[in-house]
C-alpha cells in the first residue's frame, strides 16, 4: 500500500481476540479489514503461525483456516522455501490513501451527520417505494443488486450500490429524493465503500439489498424504511469504527 | 359511463395526445428523410432533423419540454450511442441536452433499457411512459412520448416528446375541477396521471382495482371515476 502508518496499529490488529465464537471469521475479519486500510501494507510479511496465532490467543488450526480464507480472497499470499511466509497482497487501489485521508478529518457529528441525512433520505425513499413502485421499478432494483453481486472491483460495486440507493428514490417517484440521493452519492459514495474495499464480504450488502427490494415488492413500507434504515446504521457504524481506528493509528 | 365531465376529460386527453404523436410523426419524417440522404449516417447527419426539432418546441412550446431523437445503439457510424435531443426552457432558445453516455459512469444514462425506448423497439408501435423520475436525463417528474423509427424494418431508434407531469395536470385542470365526482386518469399500471381527488395524487398507485374504468383510445391510459362527492368545500 501506498504509505505505512505507524507501528501501533499493528499492535491493535494483532491484539488478542477474546470473541469466543466464530473465531476463524474474526480473525479473517480484522486482518481483511486491516489490509484495505492500508494499516497492513502491500509486501508486509504476517508474523510467523505460531507467533501471530499466539498473539491472537487463537489455536493454530483457526489461523490457518483464517489465512487460508485471506489466500481465497486475494489478500495475502503465501511463498515456501527459505524467506518464505504469508505476504500482504494489498489491493493496488491509488484512491484509498485519500480516502482514508478524508474519513480521518470528517468528525464524528459529521459523520453522524451525514448517517443521518442518509437514513432521512434513503429510509423515506424505501417507504415510499413501497407504496409506489411499479413492478419495472422493482426488475431494476433486482438486475442492479444482481451487478452488484457480479461486480468483481470496489468500484464496479460502488456504482452498482450507488445506483441501487438513486433508484429507490426514482421508484418513490420523488424527484426531490432522487435529486438529494444523487447528492449523497455523488459526496460520500466512495467514502461509503472504503471500509467495505476487500474487507467485507459484498454478499452481506446484497442480502440486505435484497430484503429490501422484497419489503418493496410486498409492498411493506414500514418493513422497507425498517430495513433501510438498520443497513444505514450498520454502514454509519462501520464508519465510525474505522474513523477511530485511524485516528488510534497516528 | 354517461358523466358528461367524464367525456370531457378524455376528449381533453385525447386531443393533447394526438397534438403531440402529429408533432412527433413530423419529426420522423425528417429522420427517415435524413437517413435516406446519407450514404453511412453520421452523428453530424442528425443536424438535418434540427429544424422539425425546432419547430415542433416552438409549436407546442406550452406543452413539451423537451424533444428529439434517440438512436439505436450501432446506428450511426461515429456513435455508440447518441441523443439528439433539445429542451425547450420558457422564454429561451432550445437547449441541447448533454447526458452522461459513458457506461462507467455513476450517471450513465443507460437509455436503452429505459422503457420509452425498450417499448417502442420492441413493439414498434407508440407508445407513453410515465409519469416517472427522469433522472441522469433531466431531472424531472416526467411523461415521455416515444415512437419507433425504422426504415424497411431496420429499427434506427425513437422520436420523442417530454412533458412535465404538472405540464400535462395544468391541462387538465379546468375539466378536472369542474366535475363533482372524482376523476382520476391513470396510466397502464394504474398510476395516478392527473387527479380531482387529493387523496390519490399524482404519481400514487390505485390501492385497489378501480370498479368504474373507461379505457382511452390512442393511449395506454383510462379515466376511472369513484362515486361521491369529491368531498373538497370551496374557499
Amino acid at each position: 500500500m501506498l504509505e505505512r502508518v505507524s507501528q501501533l496499529p499493528r499492535a491493535a490488529v494483532f491484539a488478542p481476540l477474546d470473541d469466543g465464537s466464530g473465531r476463524v471469521e474474526v480473525v479473517v475479519r480484522r486482518l481483511a479489514e486491516a489490509i484495505a486500510l492500508g494499516l497492513i501494507a502491500d509486501g508486509d510479511q504476517l508474523p510467523a503461525e505460531l507467533e501471530l496465532a499466539n498473539a491472537l490467543k487463537v489455536s493454530t488450526v483457526t489461523l490457518r483456516a483464517a489465512l487460508a480464507a485471506l489466500r481465497e480472497r486475494g489478500l495475502v499470499e503465501t511463498r515456501r522455501g527459505r524467506g518464505g511466509g504469508t505476504f500482504v497482497l494489498a489491493p493496488a487501489d491509488p484512491s484509498t490513501a485519500r480516502l482514508r485521508r478524508r474519513l480521518r478529518e470528517l468528525s464524528t457529528s459529521e459523520l453522524r451527520e451525514i448517517g443521518d441525512y442518509r437514513c432521512a433520505i434513503a429510509g423515506t425513499a424505501a417507504r415510499l417505494a413501497a407504496l409506489r413502485a411499479s413492478a419495472d421499478n422493482v426488475a431494476r432494483l433486482r438486475q442492479l443488486v444482481g451487478r452488484l453481486d457480479a461486480a468483481t472491483s470496489v468500484g464496479e460495486r460502488r456504482r452498482a450500490d450507488g445506483r441501487f440507493h438513486i433508484e429507490v428514490a426514482a421508484a418513490a417517484q420523488s424527484v426531490r429524493l432522487t435529486r438529494a440521493e444523487i447528492d449523497i452519492q455523488s459526496e460520500v459514495g466512495e467514502l461509503l465503500w472504503l471500509p467495505y474495499g476487500e474487507a467485507v464480504d459484498p454478499r452481506d450488502v446484497v442480502r440486505s439489498h435484497t430484503r429490501v427490494i422484497d419489503a418493496i415488492e410486498a409492498r411493506d413500507p414500514h418493513t422497507a424504511r425498517a430495513l433501510t434504515e438498520e443497513h444505514l446504521d450498520k454502514g454509519t457504524e462501520r464508519l465510525m469504527e474505522f474513523h477511530w481506528r485511524l485516528v488510534a493509528s497516528e | 359511463m354517461s358523466d358528461r365531465h367524464v367525456d370531457q376529460v378524455a376528449d381533453r386527453v385525447h386531443t393533447i395526445v394526438a397534438d403531440i404523436f402529429d408533432s412527433l410523426d413530423r419529426i420522423l419524417g425528417s429522420v427517415v428523410a435524413c437517413y435516406r440522404a446519407s450514404g453511412s449516417f453520421a452523428c453530424a447527419d442528425l443536424a438535418g432533423v434540427r429544424p422539425e426539432i425546432f419547430a415542433c418546441l416552438s409549436r407546442a412550446h406550452d406543452v413539451v419540454a423537451g424533444a428529439g431523437v434517440i438512436v439505436a445503439p450501432g446506428v450511426l457510424a461515429d456513435r455508440r450511442r447518441w441523443l439528439e435531443w433539445w429542451q425547450a426552457p420558457p422564454e429561451q432558445d432550445p437547449i441541447f441536452l448533454d447526458v452522461d453516455l459513458d457506461p462507467e459512469s455513476l450517471d450513465f444514462y443507460d437509455y436503452t433499457h429505459a422503457e420509452w425506448f425498450a417499448v417502442p423497439e420492441h413493439t414498434r408501435r407508440r407508445h407513453i411512459v410515465g409519469p416517472y423520475v427522469d433522472y441522469g436525463g433531466t431531472d424531472t417528474y416526467m411523461l415521455t412520448f416515444t415512437a419507433p423509427a425504422e426504415v424497411n424494418g431496420r429499427f434506427l431508434g425513437v422520436v420523442g416528446a417530454d412533458v412535465r407531469a404538472a405540464t400535462f395536470e395544468a391541462l387538465l385542470l379546468g375539466v378536472l375541477a369542474a366535475s363533482p365526482t372524482t376523476i382520476t386518469l391513470v396510466n397502464g399500471e394504474d398510476r395516478v396521471v392527473a387527479t380531482n381527488s387529493p387523496r390519490l395524487p399524482a404519481g400514487s398507485l390505485l390501492p385497489q382495482p378501480a370498479p368504474h374504468r373507461l379505457p382511452l383510445t390512442g393511449s395506454p391510459w383510462s379515466i376511472v371515476t369513484t362515486t361521491g362527492d369529491r368531498a373538497i368545500s370551496s374557499l
